[in-house]
């Protein structure tokens, strides 16, 4: 295990410029950091040459703070039995990534989802603009700063003759003169 | 003379005993030129919820992902919080898992059985099977206090310890079963009309199978031999004797031929498990879990459901909240491009039991 990811290394740092790897280990894992431009030419290399065949899972994160997405490919060999996370990070602002649904197919609808709910661009990617949502015309709701509790409050009404039941745990503190330890209304909602 | 296409609507409403998803499938005649998954009937937005609610309130959510078989999703995120945090699991536990975990397949096979041939106007199998399956719903109520949703594996071990003489029941309930996948056989393999409608039908080949990332007994099907449980094993499988059951021919019959020997197969496991479950503790406690926060970090963890494999990637940014929880279940490959490229030339009677076949399940799209 440990021969083959010194070998996936030292070819992916020869051979892409400010690749930077993590080992794991004792695990079946190595990550590598790589800019985006790179990631078509990565992935068709570790498919077709190292074995790599199976798109495990395409994965974003909101670093909301950062002002950056981390996109991961999570690639599975199954005769070497590892698994590899192909990272990169892309501005938030101008989240514009390389299409790579020509190397699996299945990437396609990973794109899509992510076109839809974090407002990622993929050059070149087709398919419907609608996957999960209809005629949805909000900031992507997968996004951090996105409010779900505002957004549902200003998309829909009270149900009528629910009013006293707005706030449970006021209600709760109402009727039974409880107090509610400070914790329980600081942790939950 | 080419036929006029016509656009026909395939759904919203249970397409292939599947839950609610549509295809729009373009057809000459009956056969069909172009089809189009079209979900987001069931978009509840789990992953978006789990993000503002608290580890221990995240879990609960994670058996809704699939209602036929909701142990792998709680499985995962157990295992994916104790991968971050770095938390012990009891072995009684890891068995427990096991135990539960095939017991899922298990009852995930009946409602299968039962759907695919219902799908093919075969409605018999599915009295059957759906009836034997409460045999299993029963011990999971016993077990857990729910019959589908069970909330029981979570991080740390398992909820609560096995109830006094449950492995009876259980040995009970797989001796019937096992005499009853015979049954299953006489009415479902044997019979001509099942055969005439299955083989050569929803094909899929080797090479369609790795470009769209296909797993589980679709991918076995091929002749692929691909299990999680062995290639990347979790719990206690990789201490098990069990065997991974492929056939050629990548159709639908294919398929069947591969869950009704992998049904055979659970039930090995669950006596090895039973015979070999050992004393000791069934959970090793979390922190208060209103003050519960876990170590920066990132998991992905992979289980074997009965549609294939089950990926979670859980993201820890230090904090109380997962960070990101992003599930990839078997049907978010299935049933959008590959279902889109395997229903072209296909007639539109045979739509819902393809869709069956591949392990259709839209609530793991949408999340």
């Amino acid at each position: 295990m440990n021969d083959i990811k010194a070998k996936l290394t030292e070819h992916i740092k020869a051979n892409f410029p400010g690749a930077a790897e993590k080992d794991f280990k004792g695990e079946n894992r190595i990550d590598f950091s790589i800019d985006k431009e790179f990631i078509p030419s990565v992935l068709t290399y570790l498919k077709n040459t190292a074995g790599f065949i199976h798109l495990s899972h395409i994965t974003c994160v909101d670093w909301l703070e950062e002002g950056e997405f981390e996109m991961i490919f999570i690639i599975w060999s199954p005769t070497d039995k590892l698994k590899v996370f192909i990272r990169t990070r892309i501005d938030r602002e101008k989240a514009v990534m390389p299409n790579i649904d020509m190397i699996w197919r299945q990437a396609n609808t990973y794109e899509r989802e992510f076109r839809e709910m974090f407002g990622i661009q993929f050059i070149g990617l087709k398919g419907a603009k609608d996957f999960l949502l209809e005629d949805w015309e909000g900031p992507p709701p997968m996004r951090r700063d996105f409010d779900t509790a505002a957004y549902a409050k200003d998309a829909f009404f009270e149900r009528p003759g629910r009013e006293d039941a707005l706030d449970v745990r006021e209600e709760i503190i109402k009727r039974s003169r409880e107090e509610i330890p400070g914790f329980a209304k600081k942790y939950s909602r | 003379m080419r036929e006029k296409a016509t656009t026909l609507y395939l759904g919203p409403q249970h397409p292939g005993i599947t839950g609610n998803m549509m295809i729009r499938l373009k057809v000459e005649g009956d056969t069909i030129v172009k089809a189009t998954t079209e979900v987001g009937y069931l978009h509840r937005a789990f992953e978006k919820l789990q993000e503002q609610r608290n580890w221990l309130q995240s879990f609960t959510l994670m058996c809704r992902f699939c209602v036929p078989e909701t142990d792998p999703m709680e499985e995962s995120y157990a295992r994916a919080v104790e991968a971050i945090e770095g938390r012990e699991v009891p072995e009684r536990a890891k068995y427990i898992r096991v135990m539960v975990l095939e017991l899922a397949r298990l009852a995930s096979f009946m409602l299968w059985y039962g759907g695919q041939n219902g799908s093919l106007g075969l409605y018999t199998m599915g009295q059957w099977s759906v009836g034997d399956r409460n045999y299993i719903l029963d011990l999971f109520e016993e077990l857990t206090g729910g019959r589908v949703y069970h909330m029981y594996i979570w991080p740390g071990g398992v909820r609560r310890d096995l109830p006094k003489g449950f492995e009876k029941r259980v040995i009970k309930v797989l001796n019937y079963l096992e005499k009853r996948l015979d049954d299953y056989d006489d009415l479902m393999f044997d019979n001509a009309i099942f055969k005439k409608r299955t083989q050569g039908v929803g094909l899929v080949d080797k090479k369609t199978a790795i470009e769209h990332g296909v797993v589980g007994a679709v991918l076995r099907g091929c002749g692929i031999k691909s299990d999680i449980r062995i290639d990347d094993p979790y719990e206690i499988y990789d201490q098990l004797d069990f065997e991974v059951p492929t056939a050629e021919g990548g159709d639908i019959w294919a398929r069947a031929l591969v869950r009704r020997q992998e049904a055979r197969q659970s039930i090995r496991i669950i006596r090895q498990v039973i015979d070999q479950m050992p004393g000791g503790a069934f959970y090793n406690q979390i922190p208060n879990p209103l003050k519960w926060t876990l170590p920066k970090g990132d998991a992905y963890v992979r289980t074997e459901s009965v549609r294939g494999e089950i990926g979670l990637y859980l993201v820890s940014d230090g904090g109380n909240k997962p960070r990101r929880v992003h599930l990839r279940g078997a049907a978010y490959v299935h049933a959008v491009s590959l279902l889109e490229d395997v229903l072209i030339g296909e007639n539109v009677a045979d739509v819902s039991a393809i869709m069956n076949s591949l392990g259709t399940c839209p609530p793991e799209i949408e999340r």
